[in-house]
This record gives structure tokens, sequence and C-alpha cells, in this order.
């Protein structure tokens, strides 16, 4: 792999507003840019574009049409009678095989690499959760698209409940709920699905609000957010619009 | 029999699962749905014909660039005239790397953020091969740029030089249309 150090600013901050630079990169062209603002303004102008493009292009529904012939066409008239198996729940087991195989892939690049900072200790074993939890039999412990079976399951374990709401109606639907332990701190994790994905959304309690972060770990994207003295962390292997998607919908479903 | 099940199956766990990711990316690479479900049809047949020797790895990366592939045939064998085979992508890099972008007149990050979903889309639909599959596969679809590398078959450095040109020309193109841009 060839040391980007050597590359043109002007392809850099693409490197760096993407997350692909390494630890060491992304701190030297920090510094570049705190002394250029002409690069500072290209590094808005980029941000900016990636998302524009994420939110005008949420991603385009599989048609069903499409869905059946292939069904027809590649698994034959045999396999008709699970014509609907696109539309339906997801395999787990299909789901954490294909999520383990790209993790596995993805952990030998050498071109993202983790920042260190403290956030991003939590960013991973958040991943780390949702990774775990895709592997398991079931995604949730409490396995429920009604809000009041999965915010009253919670009640009886945290301090907290955290605030549940169903987006169906946003394209997607609750699958339920489970515990997840970060750090040393049980908190509240919703799970969602948006077609064949599981998007897990954690809550936890801190009172601080920090600015809101994306990024992606291991081909995971995570938004998170704060509110109410509660950060959220969302992560999933849809695509990054998809996930901005489900971000806004929940925080404007909760407002 | 019990391969062909077997085979049915595993479609089934890779293939299927990505399905709408590989409509999407049809979709920027053909222009239209119609044309991107005859290429996602005909990318099934070949991963299917394909899937006893899918050694494992990110079966997104790889149903893409099946998709990719069969893109690239369709577009030679309907529009050979506007669009060519991929061995010609690197003709049609070096000729567009040649090209200077602007350097003054850039928008400001507010303006880039107001454009709307039609001057988008027509920009990117506006961009070469290599830069707008680069584009779509990053920005759209939110592939890394070693995913991107294994679908588009270039290494990491031609991946990042081409998100970094197919960017600068949105973003050269939203200037130019802010005259007559919305408010």
């Amino acid at each position: 792999m060839t040391s980007p150090s050597d590359k043109d600013p002007g392809l850099l901050v693409h490197a760096y507003v993407d997350g692909e630079l390494d630890p060491a990169n992304a701190l030297e062209f920090e510094r570049q840019l705190a002394g250029d603002p002409a690069l500072a303004r290209e590094r808005d102008r980029i941000d900016a574009l990636r998302r524009v493009i994420g939110e005008r292009f949420p991603p385009a529904p599989l048609p069903l049409a499409l869905a059946r012939r292939v069904e027809a066409s590649v698994l034959g008239s045999r396999a008709s009678p699970a014509a609907s198996s696109l539309a339906s729940r997801p395999s787990w087991r299909a789901l954490a095989a294909s999520v383990l195989l790209s993790l596995f892939v993805a952990s030998g690049a050498t071109w993202f690499v983790v920042r260190p900072s403290p956030a991003d200790t939590v960013a991973d074993m958040v991943v780390a959760s949702h990774v775990r939890a895709l592997m398991a039999p079931q995604p949730a412990d409490v396995a429920s698209s009604d809000q009041h079976t999965v915010k009253p399951w919670f009640n009886g374990k945290l301090p907290e409940a955290p605030q549940v709401v169903d987006l169906i109606g946003e394209g997607f639907p609750l699958v339920g709920g489970r515990i997840d332990v970060i750090g040393r701190t049980p908190v509240p994790t919703l799970v969602y699905r948006r077609r064949q994905h599981l998007i897990s959304l954690l809550a936890i309690p801190d009172g601080n609000d920090a600015a809101e972060v994306r990024r992606a770990i291991a081909g995971y994207n995570i938004v998170s957010w704060s509110e109410k003295g509660v950060r959220y962390w969302a992560v999933s292997d849809v695509a990054a619009a998809d996930l901005d998607a489900f971000a806004r919908a929940f925080r404007v479903a909760t407002a | 029999m019990a391969a062909a099940n077997d085979d049915q199956a595993r479609f089934r766990a890779v293939v299927l699962p990505h399905l709408a990711d590989a409509y999407a990316l049809a979709r920027w690479l053909t222009g239209n749905s119609s044309d991107a479900e005859d290429v996602v049809q005909e990318a099934c047949l070949r991963a299917f014909r394909a899937i006893g020797s899918y050694a494992g790895g990110n079966a997104r990366a790889w149903l893409l660039a099946i998709t990719r592939n069969a893109a690239f045939t369709w577009l030679a064998k309907n529009r050979s005239q506007t669009v060519v085979g991929v061995e010609d992508l690197e003709e049609v890099e070096r000729r567009e790397m040649a090209r200077e972008l602007p350097i003054d007149g850039n928008p400001e990050a507010e303006l880039i953020a107001k454009a709307d979903a039609q001057q988008l889309e027509a920009a990117i639909a506006q961009l070469p091969l290599p830069f707008r599959e680069a584009l779509v596969l990053r920005d759209v679809q939110g592939l890394d740029y070693r995913e991107i590398a294994a679908v588009t078959k270039v290494p990491i450095g031609t991946v990042m030089s081409r998100l970094a040109r197919a960017r600068g020309r949105l973003i050269a193109s939203m200037d130019a249309q802010t005259p007559t841009g919305k408010t």
C-alpha cells in the first residue's frame, strides 16, 4: 500500500472526509487543514456534496416484479411458492454469515483505520454489539414490533427505558429490543429493519450533548447524535444515506 | 439434484440480500429502471452460474462486480456509440484527467447543500462512466475504498483519484448552475 503522505492534498481531502486515512495521516492532514483556509473550504464543499447526495438519493426500492422475475428465472418455477421470500424476514443466519465474511475481508484493509479517541472506542463497542447480535439466534431479546411491548420490557431491566417508536411508516419497522453492554454499562438497544438489513440503535444516557458523528467502521455505517442527554448510536450495514434517513425519522418521531 | 438445491440455497443466502443494491447500481449505470431490471436479471443468471465457485468474502461487493460487468456488456451492446467497453475506461480516464478543473469560483458549501435531486441526478449522469461508478458506489451506496477497488478492479489510488474527479466536477457544475438554480 502506498503511503498517502506523498499525495496531493486535493486527493487526500477526499480520503479524509471519507474516513479512510490512518490516524497518523489524518492528524497530519488536520494540521494542514488548520493552516490552509482554501483547503478547509474544499473539505466543507466535499462534505456538503456527500451529505446532499446521501439525502437526495435514498436507496431505490427493489421492484417487486424484478424480485419475482429473478426468483422465477434463476430459481425456477419450483421455487415460486417462496417467491415472497425476498419481502419476508431475512434469514438471520445468512445475514450473519455475509456480515461476518465482509467484516473479515474489510479487516485486512489498511486504509480505514480507527482514529484513537474515546468516542471511537465507543463506536467500536457499538459495532461489536451489532455484529454479536447478528450472530445470535435472534438479534433482539424481546422480539416485537409493538412499542408498547418493547418499552415495558426495558422498564423491568434498566433504570431508564429508552424512547421507543415504530418507524414502519418510514420504512424502518421495529424488530425488538435488547440490552448491550458498553464498557461496563448496560444500555438499551432498539432493533429496526431496513429491507434485509438490521439497524441497531443504542441509547446511552450520558447527560452530555456532543456533536453529530458519521462514520464507517469495518463496513458498518454509524450515525451518532445527542438528544435530551441521551447519546444515540445507530449502526448498520445499510448505506450511509439509509442510515441518515433512519436517524432523521427517529429524531422526528421522538421530538 | 442435491447440488442444484445447494446452489439455490447459496443463491438465496449470497445474492438475494443484495439485490436492491445491484438494482440501484444498474440504474445509475444505465440511466433508467427498465434497462436496470434487464441488467440485474442478467447479473443474477451470471451469479447463479458462478455461485458454485463463490469462495466467500464480501457478498455485496461480489454481486456488485458481476452487476457492473453485466451493465457494461449491456451498454456496449445497446449504446455502443456513447459508451465503450471496460478496457476503454482507462482511456476515457486519461483524457478526462488531462482536463483542468476550475479553481476559482467554487460554490460555497451552503449552496451545494441546497442542490435538488434533479439537478444532482443530471450532473451525475453527465459524469464519464469510470467517475460515475466510483461516485455512486461511494456516496450513494456507501462502499468503502477497498470495496470499490474490488468491484471496479482498480487500485485504491485510482478509486481515490476517480472519486476526486467525480466530486470536483459535480461541485463545479453546481457553481455553473447557480444563476438558474433554486433559491
